[in-house]
């Protein structure tokens, strides 16, 4: 812990916060937005929470940003204000932000010091995580097994939160009676069009994007014994069919990705994660208690199914965010229509 | 034979579970949607019925998530409190599924899959905030139920969108309170499990951490909620819903923010700290008052009965706040059998209004017109709904509102009482002014044929009548059983030491 660094970065955030909300060109909020993404990304690195730093990197300020921005290409990019009662609601907005953040600094006259090794966050549950991961699931990163398993019944219903967004999404968007829930057969066809035509760019995505999905599979894979897991990886995949879709046209992503497609992957993810669930429920033990899945994983201990079973449910997570990242994407830029994107 | 053990974890996971499978089978049969919605939600009430039965005869069921022992796993707790509310959650849900059909069709032509997938959702969100023992996990299930509710309003008609919009950023700012104030319970204590919180939090009373977090919890529920001066997402929100939407939020939401409120207050808290130590009952009773007061007002203004209904929420939440918040044996037990009868007077009324609008379009007063001859049947059971708002025995709501009077006088807090009857008399006004609409005004629409006039409004189809009259028959059922009611299972809800 450098406390210049972390004095350096808190006050960036602060700027940057007070920013996103002055700016009136909302495009440049965004873009703000995600550096104050980043700013929050490096101060969870420096505290130590490398797998927080890499959502937040990931999820923050990579596909926020994007989804943000396809926002602002179908409304607007400057804020109209009302001039009347603008000063009424800015005095009281200002007031109630003031009160909230007194009331805040009150209760943290309280807070045990910063990274306190003797506060009580530090010393109640959490040596049992992190001496007992090991011997208790055989997953060395114990983020991971906090999160896919410990409280792994948190993670499903994280899970489920965005899935419940990208449905709330379609819901939304789609045109009411118009169109049927399976456009397959509306969709525009043909060939790309020239939608936003630059060469290098998309030489650049062309090459890049191979790698990029097979870092995305690594960070899928590897998350028992390195930062990563279900949602970061899911989240790079999706921003590559994004970023092909930026590149060349919306057409390019969903020609492959259709709404279909993406609906039966996302549903698909969540029914894995679950039904390892209700598969230990069906073996004999609790809801998620994946040492029951030992009786059916060959060559594995009630230990080491912990562990299988985990991975297991980091793929269903990282099917599901990967397809609602991109249905979510294809429809916000394009209005629900699919026809034209960025 | 289903183990009774996992009794507990079927009442969120199935309708779970059925969520994705439906929205797969919807991507190829949209007609097996509902069936699969309305098998799910049968499901989930069978094993509550049965958590229920439970309790009653061998006590409190712990059951962990993942086999982790509390505090280091998640862990569901069910006591004669929760037990009784996911009981009135998945049978309003049921009864509001069955209802839907028709007027889905209708309304959302199309999204179907979509929709059922939502609903399946949102009720899985309120039973999981029920249900659960971590105040974490109630969070999670919060985003679910607040996201699928701001999805199933904007779909609505006129305004709908902009009141979802209006919801969905005071919601958020609500469920960012809890959040926060759970954040503040974690750094204080390092718990997030309520019954390891609840040990561990007296010895930290003093702290104005623990103050904070407290009031933060208090504030974002009240929030959620829709207590009086924070209510104002919740009226154009719920007018403007599609019917069936209105049909499954309007009953469940609010209650579940209240049994959330109870369970902060006593299952983290002790009555001990948030009645004694902090000295805020007074402030919050006056509260309640101006919610009862202010929504009955303005639920007199109304010319649109839907409207009128929604605002009639508003002062009940009032009811329900003020009980509690009188500290004694008398006023929980009212408040808490109150959210029982609340939650089916106002699934009653919102399925009489949905059956209404369904056949005539329209939720204006003058839409009522000449209706009991019309439909007799919808309007008999909108009566017993009528009645029981504004408390004439034997139906429910006489007999919590007794409760909740009771409760006041014992307590001294005479305030209250007269806030309670002024509601009852502003219910009785507003529901005499629909029935007298409905009764002696002729209806607009006539076709003048060989056999004299005969209306083109007719009795309602099959699917929305029968959950509407078993909604009104429950009305009557649960006022005649309310004795046993308390004596059987909302007695040992009441926290020990009041």
């Amino acid at each position: 812990m450098i406390w210049q660094i972390d004095l350096l970065i808190l006050t960036l955030i602060v700027i940057c916060g007070f920013c996103t909300i002055v700016v009136k060109d909302l495009l440049g909020a965004a873009v703000i937005f995600g550096a104050y993404s980043f700013l929050m990304c490096l101060l969870w690195t420096e505290m130590g929470a490398v797998d927080v730093a890499f959502t937040e990197a990931s999820v923050g300020a990579g596909v926020s940003t994007v989804l943000f921005f396809a926002a602002v290409h179908r409304t607007t990019r400057h804020v109209k204000m009302k001039p009347s009662g603008r000063l009424m609601g800015k005095t009281i907005g200002l007031a109630a932000a003031g009160l909230m953040g007194c009331v805040l600094l009150y209760a943290t006259t309280d807070f045990p010091s910063w990274a306190d090794p003797n506060s009580p966050a530090s010393t109640h549950v959490s040596p049992r995580y992190i001496t007992g991961t090991i011997p208790d699931t055989s997953v060395p990163n114990m983020v991971t097994s906090v999160l896919a398993d410990y409280r792994g019944f948190d993670t499903m219903f994280e899970t489920a939160v965005i899935l419940t967004a990208g449905l709330a999404v379609l819901i939304i968007l789609g045109q009411t009676g118009n169109r049927s829930p399976l456009p397959i057969s509306r969709l525009p066809q043909g060939p790309i069009t020239q939608g936003y035509d630059d060469t290098i760019i998309r030489f650049i995505t062309r090459i890049m994007t191979p790698f990029l999905q097979l870092f995305a599979l690594y960070v899928i894979a590897h998350g028992h014994h390195s930062p990563g897991g279900g949602f970061q990886g899911g989240v790079i995949l999706g921003a590559t069919f994004i970023l092909m879709s930026i590149s060349y046209d919306l057409r390019m992503v969903t020609n492959r990705f259709n709404e279909r497609t993406n609906l039966l992957l996302a549903n698909t993810g969540l029914l894995i994660y679950s039904g390892i669930g209700a598969l230990c429920l069906i073996l004999g033990a609790n809801f998620l208690d994946y040492s029951a899945l030992a009786k059916i994983l060959p060559g594995t201990t009630t230990i080491t199914a912990r562990s299988e079973a985990m991975l297991g449910v980091e793929i269903g997570v990282a099917l599901a965010v990967m397809a609602i990242v991109i249905l979510i994407y294809n429809n916000l830029v394009s209005n629900g229509t699919y026809e034209n994107g960025l | 034979m289903i183990n009774p053990e996992q009794y507990p974890i079927l009442i969120v996971i199935v309708p779970f579970l059925s969520a994705f499978f439906l929205s797969i089978t919807g991507c190829f049969k949209r007609s097996l949607c509902r069936p699969i919605a309305l098998l799910a939600l049968f499901g989930a009430a069978a094993a509550a019925v049965g958590s229920l039965h439970r309790v009653i005869t061998t006590g409190i069921i712990h059951y962990r998530l993942g086999g982790w022992p509390p505090p280091f796993g998640i862990e569901y707790v069910i006591d004669h409190l929760n037990g009784l509310v996911l009981v009135v959650i998945t049978l309003v849900a049921l009864l509001a599924a069955i209802f839907s059909g028709k007027s889905v069709e209708r309304e959302l032509p199309g999204k179907e899959p979509l929709f059922y997938a939502l609903f399946l959702l949102l009720v899985v969100g309120l039973l999981g905030m029920t249900i659960t023992g971590d105040a974490f996990n109630l969070y999670v299930l919060l985003e679910i139920s607040s996201l699928t509710a701001y999805a199933l309003i904007a779909i609505g008609q006129d305004r709908a969108i902009h009141a979802s919009f209006n919801y969905l950023i005071i919601g958020t700012i609500g469920a960012s309170f809890y959040l926060l104030g759970v954040g503040h319970l974690y750094i204080m204590t390092g718990s997030l499990n309520m019954a390891d919180l609840a040990s561990i939090l007296p010895q930290l009373y003093g702290s104005k951490a623990i103050l904070t977090a407290f009031l933060l919890i208090l504030i974002g529920v009240w929030t959620k909620m829709a207590f009086f001066p924070l209510h104002t997402w919740l009226p154009n929100s719920y007018t403007y819903a599609p019917t069936a939407t209105s049909c499954l939020v309007a009953p469940l939401m609010t209650k579940v923010a209240v049994y959330i409120m109870i369970r902060m207050m006593f299952s983290v808290f002790t009555p001990a700290y948030v009645f004694h130590h902090l000295a805020m009952a007074p402030v919050v009773i006056w509260m309640a008052i101006a919610a009862i007061v202010g929504g009955s007002l303005l639920a007199l203004s109304q010319r649109d009965f839907k409207k009128m209904l929604t605002y009639l929420i508003v002062a009940e939440v009032g009811y329900m706040v003020g009980g509690i918040w009188l500290a004694n044996r008398l006023g929980i037990t009212g408040a808490i059998l109150h959210i029982v009868n609340d939650a089916f007077m106002t699934l009653c009324l919102f399925l009489a209004a949905g059956t209404i609008i369904h056949r005539t379009g329209g939720h204006h007063f003058d839409n009522l017109k000449g209706l009991f001859h019309q439909m007799p049947l919808t309007m008999t059971a909108f009566t017993i709904g009528a009645l029981s708002m504004i408390g004439v025995p034997p139906t429910a709501g006489f007999f919590s509102k007794w409760y909740l009077i009771l409760g006041s006088i014992q307590a001294g807090r005479y305030e209250f009482v007269a806030a309670l009857l002024f509601s009852s008399l502003v219910n009785a006004v507003l529901f005499f002014r629909l029935l007298e609409i409905s009764y002696f005004e002729k209806p607009p629409h006539q076709e003048n044929t060989a056999h004299g006039p005969v209306s083109m409004v007719a009795e309602a189809p099959l699917t929305m009548l029968v959950p509407l009259l078993v909604s009104a028959i429950t009305l009557i059922v649960l006022g005649i059983y309310s004795g046993e009611l308390v004596t059987k299972i909302i007695q040992f809800a009441v926290p020990a030491g009041i």
